[in-house]
């Protein structure tokens, strides 16, 4: 309940934090006269004043449901035949590489099994390449896969690049170190060795820790639990979806103190793709209601207590004028 | 001042008047013939030696470190391969790539150990041979926690296998590969010093310089005692002919082997060793870009270029010609399975790729590939072994019977002039 209630707040904050000219219902009769960037020609979303600014965390609200219309991006991942998802095969729990049958695993993939299973009624509908967290958005904006969900953050400077989907997972980051280290949260390592995936936000935000850790740069996180074990790095800082999963495969490994910043994940697709992005939040806000979200959760993250509360899905409450929505 | 300098100006006189008398000048052609028929016989000695210890720390040094340094490199780069090969098949390795794996790794530590006493201490060599060790290790250690971290379910193991690979191809290979260029200059510097042209034009001099000593003293001497022939200079003059035909026939035979041995061992041998190294490197771009599940990268790009460059034709390769049509085949080949698994996988079927990457078929088409390729290496090696062995013959014999010869020929010129010094007493 109390969730619930805090993400109806969220979600009205959400709205209100878009535009500077009053709530988004009411939108100026100026801004909703100009016609709407195509190709969501039937979108009954008003468009945005060009000196607006938008929130991260909202994305653009479903118009088709999940119906794939004709001449549409969906219609093209349909006529390939498979839907193509760039992830990363070093965050265990999330998308990870299975050792016995080396299939990619995780609550990620499924992620994308859900949307291959709405766009083709089968789930294994699914190319998975693997995408260097530092080329993620070159290779969404590139075409050379249609989306990627690989524990991303979504925010405003990857918002000029590439397109978000509402907010599918809630991180934040915290620090891993081994089991008989004294440090209790991130300001503890100031000028020790912490490594992180180049390319990753986790990356930034050590950048902005006082004191600075000397940053240790790895291509994925697997990558950096080697640097753990072989003592090249003292710790490892990301979100704690990932230190979960690190944590669980070396028993010496602890993930200690709070979470020092906050890791909204979303499915990143390209600027030219926006009515495949409103399908996607179908597909994301058919997953919470019915339980699916639920289900992947359970699959994958059990083992940390039962599910809880799907992130609530929060919209752009206009349309952007220009390719990219510019944001705070 | 005066007193010091009086002895020898004295000697220098009493030298010069020599030149006025008749036995004074029969006792001056003495002694050139003595000094020249000595430092004949030296240079001669010096010379086969200096040939023969050229062409044996050529065929027992900088050859077999050669062959030593391009087994450390190629077992290195076929052990990548092998690794991420077994890697892709997921599951468990297949037992026969993880013997293939430890019998490269056992093949590279053999050919390190023994390459490593046929470097100088302190050489660059030394130091390429010391840190390829201590990365072998390290490397060795990788995969095995890989490994163990596989057999345990645990992910992280991928990340120590693409760790190891990195070390492999980033460190291990470079530094093999700069072990076999400074092989290849020492054979180089081999032919070199083994051909010692130095020593052959200070014997030319002293030869010539001896038969016209020999041939002036007989002329002077039959003009003055009206005596056509003196049995003993003429015998001495004889002699000096057969050294300089001996030597002339000794060292031509070891030049023509050495320019053999190269031209058709070690030209050769390297050339192959370097298509052998490229397409080993080929294998390993190929399942190194199915394990990255990047689709087309870095790697297959390297591999684009790496095809381009394997060439089977060229003067190098004529007496393997045979050899080289078959390995250009199998090369196609292999090419063409390897198109369909990067077309496979470019068109999503990912499982399908890996299956033929793996598969029976292809491990034959480019085992028959190396293997062949290795002949070729083997036939070369055995080339050059044969033609090394033949260049080094004769020169132990006439470091012995060179200066021999040169003491009998200054005993007849002592023998031929006393008698006629004797005639002046």
């Amino acid at each position: 309940m109390i969730r619930t209630v805090m993400a109806l707040a969220l979600a009205v904050t959400g709205l209100a934090a878009c535009t500077d000219s009053g709530p988004a219902t009411t939108a100026k009769p100026e801004a909703s006269a100009t016609p709407p960037p195509s190709p969501a020609a039937s979108d009954p979303t008003p468009a945005c004043d060009a000196a607006a600014d938008f929130d991260a965390r909202a994305s653009f609200r479903p118009t088709n449901g999940t119906q794939i219309t004709a001449g549409s991006h969906m219609q093209t991942i349909k006529d390939r035949g498979r839907l193509i998802l760039g992830t990363n095969q070093g965050n265990v729990l999330f998308s990870s590489r299975d050792p016995f049958t080396g299939k990619i695993e995780g609550f990620d993939v499924d992620m994308g099994r859900e949307i291959a299973r709405a766009i083709f009624g089968d789930p294994d509908r699914l190319e998975i390449r693997v995408v260097a967290n530092a080329d993620r958005m070159d290779r969404v904006a590139d075409g050379t896969v249609d989306l990627v969900i690989s524990t991303m953050t979504t925010n405003c400077a990857r918002w000029q690049k590439v397109d978000f989907s509402t907010v599918y997972y809630e991180s934040g980051q915290r620090v891993l170190v081994g089991k008989d280290s004294p440090v209790q949260r991130i300001e503890d390592l100031g000028g020790r060795p912490v490594c992180a995936v180049s390319g990753s936000t986790s990356l930034d935000n050590l950048a902005k820790v006082n004191p600075a850790p000397v940053r240790v740069t790895r291509s994925d996180y697997g990558s950096c639990l080697v640097a753990f074990q072989l003592g090249e790095a003292e710790a490892v800082s990301t979100d704690d979806t990932i230190l979960a999963g690190l944590a669980a495969q070396d028993p010496y490994a602890k993930v200690v103190g709070p979470r020092f910043t906050e890791e909204p994940y979303a499915i990143a697709i390209a600027h030219d793709h926006r009515e495949f992005t409103r399908y996607v939040n179908a597909v994301l806000d058919r997953m919470r209601a019915d339980g699916t979200w639920a289900k992947v959760y359970d699959r994958w993250l059990g083992a940390s207590g039962p599910a809880p509360q799907p992130p609530a899905a929060r919209y752009l409450p206009c349309t952007p004028p220009g390719p990219e929505p510019r944001c705070r | 001042m005066t007193a010091v300098q009086a002895p020898p100006r004295a000697a220098l006189t009493r030298l010069a008047g020599l030149r006025h008398t008749s036995p004074g000048r029969l006792q001056l052609l003495l002694a050139v013939l003595l000094v020249l028929a000595a430092l004949t016989g030296l240079v001669t000695g010096l010379s086969a030696r200096s040939a023969g210890t050229g062409t044996a720390d050529l065929r027992d040094r900088a050859q077999p470190l050669l062959a030593e340094a391009e087994t450390v490199w190629s077992s290195l780069a076929d052990a990548d391969a092998t690794a991420a090969q077994a890697f892709i098949t997921g599951g468990l390795e297949p037992p026969q790539l993880t013997r293939r794996y430890d019998e490269k790794l056992a093949a590279a530590a053999t050919a390190l150990t023994s390459a490593a006493r046929r470097v100088p201490e302190g050489s660059q060599g030394a130091e390429a041979i010391r840190s390829i060790s201590t990365g072998l290790g390290d490397y060795t250690a990788l995969v095995a926690t890989a490994r163990a971290l596989n057999r345990q379910g645990k992910p992280v193991g991928a990340a120590y296998l693409s760790t190891a690979s990195q070390l492999n191809r980033e460190t291990l290979q470079p530094q093999a590969q700069a072990l076999f260029q400074q092989a290849r200059r020492e054979a180089a510097a081999g032919y070199a010093d083994s051909r010692s042209s130095w020593w052959l034009m200070l014997l030319l001099v002293l030869v010539v310089g001896l038969g016209v000593a020999l041939i002036v003293t007989q002329a002077h001497l039959s003009r003055t005692t009206h005596r056509t022939f003196n049995v003993p200079l003429l015998t001495a003059t004889g002699l000096t002919v057969l050294l300089a035909v001996v030597c002339a026939g000794v060292f031509a035979h070891q030049r023509a082997r050495l320019t053999g041995a190269d031209r058709d061992g070690s030209a050769p041998a390297e050339a192959l060793a370097e298509a052998r190294n490229l397409v080993l490197r080929e294998r390993a771009d190929e399942a190194l870009t199915l394990a990255a599940r990047a689709g087309r990268g870095k790697l297959e790009e390297d591999f684009g270029l790496l095809r381009e460059r394997f060439v089977v034709s060229g003067p190098e390769f004529d007496e393997v010609a045979g050899l080289m049509t078959k390995a250009a085949q199998q090369h196609d080949a292999y090419l063409a399975i390897h198109d369909k698994i990067r077309g496979l996988d470019d068109n999503g079927d990912y499982e399908g790729a890996v299956k033929l990457a793996v598969s029976e078929e292809t491990a034959t088409t480019f085992d028959g590939l190396t293997t062949v390729l290795g002949e070729a290496i083997t036939d070369r090696r055995a080339a050059f072994d044969e033609e090394i062995r033949s260049a080094g013959r004769g020169l132990g014999a006439l470091t012995v019977l060179g200066p021999l010869l040169a003491l009998a020929i200054a005993v007849f010129a002592l023998t031929g002039l006393r008698a006629r010094l004797e005639e002046y007493r």
